[in-house]
């Protein structure tokens, strides 16, 4: 069972493309046939984080035209095997293509692949609608911020109407440190009020950033960091696997802090 | 424990939008188009989400291959937009048997299609719909009204699910939630202050009941019981569910509910 899935959230800036970049990473890594769709025509980036720009020769719209073909526009990893990108035209925008010709693409994608990674912009406009008509599982990346959650919810809804019934959670950039102070929206809350199940916890880290400025996906570190390793298990339980949730508080502070919480809990 | 009512008072009752009904009159089911607006394909894209949502989440009680006929009034419907509505209604046991128009290119559409057309003149714009005028039945949905969803209906609603931030709801009757209110409601749209809200958890973003409007006065979390929301003399009030029905009672000559004045006090206090 080949599958489709489109990664998005409404608002822009919460990492959908890092989190494109990274699931689809760690997904080849676990031995699958992986295809990253761009969706984003005009402001593409996700050949960037795969650290693939140089390598395109073709775009999808290119293999619309009937100028090559689809295999021949296919960007393939230089360092996983089994990983290929279809990249977007960065000169042409939204409107350059309709939701049909989009589901023709992945719908040949998917007849080789066994998981199709289709990469959303920012909205719920022509791009949105592009990006969601071939997809048949969703997987909604959000922040813990008011805007990010509320936007997000505009958009599992949009997916239900759209027939689409396997839609899953990922909240990037959690601080835990702040949440325990009250200060950030807790999973918890985003999860009562979007009532979707969750696929993972990505804790905010500065190796994401460098990761994503260097075009290397952070699975792909030797030394497993935090977030490396939140990433690795959301793409574990996308396989169907039965990961535990990483308790990244404990993690994040010292032996002595852990060794008091420890004592708290006994009392 | 009451809302604080703003000195904002809604001009007018807001006007009556329908959305899409589906409604059985002698053994055929009637779909029901709202009031067309404009006259273009923005039009259908916005309808046919309506579609989408009214029949996926309305409580199905037909039989297997229902027979349904649509009353597509003065819409320009075209053989591409009617085979993709008979496909939708065809994934729900639905069969679309027939076509009510005023339009000659719809008619003509259907009758290309295979579908029974009954053409009828164009009603005036100076005739009252008297169908309109009758509160409809209750609307029971079986879902969470996610932001950007808006749910109207000629009558009571009924919910099971939550109403998100963003969601609304405005009702000609009552609005009954079972589940967590976060959203704006609006009971009564048609003047009617007899109306109230009820909720499992009540936070709403406004309430609005027949033409008042208010917001909660605290953002505190107070009381996770259920509770009812009604126009009392000094505005919209909150009250314990369980204790409004035996010691409130609507007075008609000031419009609002009041408190009941019983000296008998109920005998298993």
């Amino acid at each position: 069972m080949n599958r489709v899935i489109v990664i998005t959230s409404g608002k822009g800036g919460v990492g959908k493309t890092t989190v494109t970049a990274n699931l689809g990473t760690a997904l080849a890594n676990l031995g699958h046939k992986v295809a990253l769709v761009d969706a984003d025509f005009g402001l593409r980036n996700l050949d960037l984080l795969l650290g693939l720009e140089q390598r395109i020769v073709y775009t999808s719209l290119d293999v619309l035209a009937g100028d090559c073909s689809l295999d021949k526009a296919l960007v393939k990893d230089k360092r996983v095997p089994n990983l290929v990108l279809l990249p977007a035209a960065q000169n042409r925008t939204k409107e350059a293509i309709t939701p049909g010709q989009m589901k023709e693409l992945v719908e040949q994608l998917s007849t080789q692949y066994d998981y199709v990674l289709i990469d959303c912009p920012a909205g719920i406009e022509v791009g949105f609608r592009n990006a969601v008509v071939a997809a048949q599982e969703a997987i909604i990346v959000t922040t813990p911020e008011m805007s990010a959650v509320r936007d997000a919810d505009r958009v599992v809804g949009l997916m239900e109407s759209e027939q689409i019934k396997k839609i899953h959670l990922i909240v990037n950039r959690i601080r835990p440190e702040m949440v325990q102070l009250n200060q950030m929206i807790s999973v918890e809350d985003i999860l009562d009020l979007l009532v979707i199940p969750l696929l993972g916890i990505i804790p905010d880290d500065e190796k994401i950033i460098i990761s994503t400025n260097c075009g290397d996906p952070i699975v792909l570190d030797e030394k497993d960091s935090l977030p490396s390793q939140a990433l690795k298990n959301i793409a574990g339980r996308l396989d169907g696997q039965k990961i535990p949730f990483l308790d990244l508080s404990a993690t994040q502070d010292g032996i002595i802090k852990r060794f008091i919480r420890f004592l708290n809990r006994k009392l | 424990m009451s809302a604080e009512s703003s000195d904002l008072q809604l001009e007018s009752p807001s006007p009556y939008l329908g959305q899409v009904k589906l409604k059985q009159e002698d053994g055929i089911f009637g779909l029901y188009l709202p009031p067309l607006a404009k006259d273009t394909a923005e039009q259908w894209e916005e309808l046919w989400q309506d579609l989408k949502y009214c029949l996926n989440y309305s409580e199905r009680t037909w039989p297997a291959q229902q027979s349904v006929s649509l009353e597509a009034e003065d819409y320009l419907l075209d053989t591409r937009q009617l085979q993709n509505l008979a496909d939708l209604l065809g994934e729900l046991e639905l069969d679309l048997v027939r076509v009510k128009t005023s339009r000659r290119q719809t008619a003509i559409a259907a009758a290309s299609l295979g579908y029974c057309v009954e053409q009828n003149h164009l009603v005036s714009p100076f005739q009252t719909n008297i169908e309109q005028l009758d509160v409809a039945e209750p609307l029971y949905l079986k879902t969470t009204i996610r932001s950007g969803v808006e749910v109207r209906h000629n009558g009571t609603v009924i919910i099971l699910g939550d109403i998100n931030p963003g969601g609304s709801i405005v009702a000609r009757g009552d609005i009954i939630i079972w589940g967590h209110l976060r959203g704006v409601v609006h009971a009564g749209s048609q003047g009617h202050r007899e109306s109230r809200i009820f909720a499992l958890k009540m936070q709403p973003t406004q309430l609005r009941i027949a033409d008042v409007v208010a917001r909660l006065s605290s953002f505190e979390p107070h009381d996770v019981q259920p509770e009812i929301a009604y126009l009392s003399k000094e505005g919209i009030a909150i009250a314990n569910a369980l204790q409004f029905e035996r010691y409130h009672d609507f007075d008609q000559a000031i419009g609002s509910w009041s408190e009941y004045k019983s000296t008998v006090i109920p005998a298993n206090l």
